[in-house]
């Protein structure tokens, strides 16, 4: 069993920890230290989420996405065709992004996500997986105003996120997982949604991880697990029915178990955890699944995100004792 | 007086006072210089609204951080947390329920009696729902959200009919996390039912962001006289939902985009109002901002409200005149 992170980490420790990246940021802002200045910052900031997670007990590991502005604004601009608009809120949470907003056909120009990729791939003490934000989610949180149908939208989309994930293949990552909880809101486009993700992980030769969070699959299972990923997150903690709702699961494709809520500062009874693994090892063998929080941890305090991730990798390692 | 104009609340804190509010937050200043200077950007708030010539004012939250970390902050059964991103390199203390609710003191009311003593008009009574409150706190301690809910509730309600006692006239209540969760607007019904139960003055509630199709026209059941929506931001789409289903309440009327660093033309928002006016009666609109103004600059605020009071005097005299 794998114990892992989903994705996203707080940026910023609790006072009096030094809020270096906010300050940093603060400073770039009124011109007082370069780009290069805030660049070193942020790498400064992702070994310390490095070190934090593998201090943690995780396998498998995140760059915390230090740099991401959201899941959102980090891919769109960097695409062709994406201006960034202003602030809008992120699914039903009390955060904000800023929207993306379709000005043209969407086209891949250079890798994305490489070169941050490979500075936490050399930092990590453990194995790193890079992360995508989907297609359909970034075309369901994006502003379409133009002509182009939703349908072309999320297809163009598809096929530049394709070359962003081959252009990962340089770095031999052992994993590439893609994010898409926007899917649990619009069931109903799950045959466009099937296709895009034909068209995203086409010809693609590392493992792919398809993660989704704040609900249940009810109404996409069993199809989901057809799809050509090798292993599905699942947040078990906003969706929680998807436990009583999985029957089977086809042989070869693992889960992600999202246990622990990435949502909420109260900390979770290991106890309940290992049940809850012990349960779903029943419907997947021991080393088809990933243990790790509902979602990524960015918007907890960060020495609860930390204890969070502790919580992931105890659960993780009494349950495989468990198992055995 | 037909069309009458006011703000949802919240206006830029002035510098001083973000300094004097982050040396308050490293222990370099004490309560009371905080509280003058907060009195003293009251002030500026009153003054301001008066000049601008709108009807019923606000005391534009100078001694608030975040919505809901203020009345946590000032309630039994709150502990605040560390550090959490709101968005972009903004950050807040985000509350955590570790107890029962409940409100031992009063929370807004010197702040609402200062404001009122300044002024003639109007100020309206500020207060966070029950159900947000729920909603963007972490919850350590009720088994079920509809507990912790209820039990805002009933403290509101109370700091509410206190509000209406020292002379609030207008009560606002946000809801903004309503619209956020649709399938859950039951329960927020219920709760804002508990704190309005009581009053007899004017209740509004704000409500914005969301999927709105989805929960309306249930929205009009929630217990209040007047629902508050942002409408200059959307490009007044709601307008096509009342032409389906008649909006039966008063309405704030969100005329000015309040995440937009541009001053809107007296001609937008005149626009705006009339194109409400096919589908509401007059009697029914109070007009204002979309949402509070506390993002964006005090001369971007000043301007912005008064091409609002100026265009929607000029509907009121054409009104008048026709
Ligand atoms: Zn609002």
């Amino acid at each position: 069993m794998i114990a892992t992170a989903v994705g996203n980490y707080p940026k910023i420790p609790t006072p009096p920890g030094e809020p270096k990246l906010r300050r940093a940021i603060a400073r770039f802002e009124r011109g007082e230290i370069s780009e290069e200045d805030l660049r070193r910052v942020e790498d400064e900031v992702t070994e310390e989420v490095l070190a934090e997670e593998v201090k943690a007990g995780l396998d498998l590991l995140t760059d915390g996405q230090i740099r991401w502005e959201d899941g959102q604004t980090y891919f769109a601009r960097r695409l062709d065709g994406f201006s960034i608009d202003g602030l809008i809120r992120y699914f039903d949470t009390n955060t904000y992004y800023r929207q993306p907003v379709v000005e043209g056909r969407i086209r891949w120009r250079e890798p994305i996500g490489l070169r941050d990729y490979k500075f936490a791939q050399t930092r990590g003490e453990r194995p790193v997986k890079p992360v995508i934000t989907g297609p359909y989610t970034l075309a369901r949180l994006s502003q379409n105003p133009g002509e182009q149908s939703f349908a072309d939208l999320v297809m163009d989309l598809a096929a530049a996120l394709n070359q962003e994930a081959l252009s990962l293949e340089e770095a031999d990552p052992p994993w590439i997982q893609f994010d898409e909880p926007a899917i649990l809101r619009h069931k109903e486009d799950f045959p466009l949604f099937a296709e895009a993700m034909e068209a995203l992980t086409s010809g693609l030769k590392p493992k792919t991880s398809l993660y989704t969070w704040f609900g249940d699959i009810e109404g996409i299972y069993p199809q989901l697990f057809s799809l050509p990923f090798d292993l599905f997150g699942l947040d078990l903690v906003r969706g929680r029915k998807s436990l009583e709702l999985i029957e089977e699961v086809p042989e070869g494709k693992g889960l992600g178990l999202g246990i622990v809520d990435a949502r909420n500062t109260k900390l979770e009874e290991e106890r309940d955890l290992v049940d809850l693994i012990k349960r779903m090892a029943r419907l997947v063998p021991p080393e088809g699944l990933h243990i790790n929080p509902s979602c990524g941890l960015e918007y907890l305090p960060r020495e609860i995100a930390y204890q969070k991730l502790v919580l992931v990798a105890k659960a993780t390692r009494r349950a495989e004792e468990v198992i055995k | 007086m037909i069309l009458p104009t006011t703000t949802v609340g919240s206006f830029p804190k002035p510098t001083y006072l973000l300094k004097a509010r982050s040396r308050y937050a490293r222990g370099e200043l004490g309560k009371e210089d905080l509280l003058a200077l907060e009195r003293r950007a009251t002030q500026e708030v009153i003054r301001l609204q008066e000049e601008v010539g709108l009807d019923i004012l606000v005391d534009g939250e100078m001694y608030r951080g975040d919505m809901v970390t203020f009345f946590a902050e000032n309630m039994e059964g709150f502990r605040i947390s560390g550090l959490v991103r709101s968005y972009g390199n903004r950050y807040y203390r985000k509350p955590i329920v570790v107890g029962r609710v409940k409100r031992s003191k009063p929370i807004t009311i010197s702040y609402f009696s200062f404001a009122q003593g300044l002024t003639s008009k109007p100020v309206k009574g500020m207060l966070t729902g029950p159900y947000t409150m729920a909603e963007w706190s972490f919850n350590e301690y009720y088994g079920s959200k509809e507990e912790l809910v209820l039990d805002l509730a009933q403290a509101i309600r109370v700091e509410a009919v206190e509000l209406e006692r020292v002379g609030a006239k207008w009560i606002q209540i946000d809801e903004p996390a309503v619209s956020t969760r649709p399938e859950e607007i039951d329960l927020a019904i219920k709760a804002l039912g508990v704190v309005t139960a009581d009053l007899q003055v004017k209740t509004v509630t704000h409500i914005c962001y969301g999927e709105f199709e989805r929960i309306y026209p249930k929205l009009l059941e929630l217990p209040v006289d007047q629902i508050d929506l942002e409408m200059a931001n959307s490009n007044y789409d709601l307008l096509e939902l009342f032409r389906r289903h008649r909006f039966t309440k008063e309405i704030g009327l969100g005329v000015i985009d309040v995440h937009n660093h541009l001053i809107e033309t007296k001609e937008e928002v005149k626009r705006g109002i009339k194109r409400a006016l096919e589908v509401l009666s007059p009697q029914q609109i109070t007009v204002d901002p979309d949402c509070g103004l506390k993002t964006r600059t005090w001369e971007e605020s000043k301007a912005k409200l008064q091409v609002m009071v100026e265009a929607t005097r000029e509907v009121r005299e054409e009104l008048a005149g026709a």
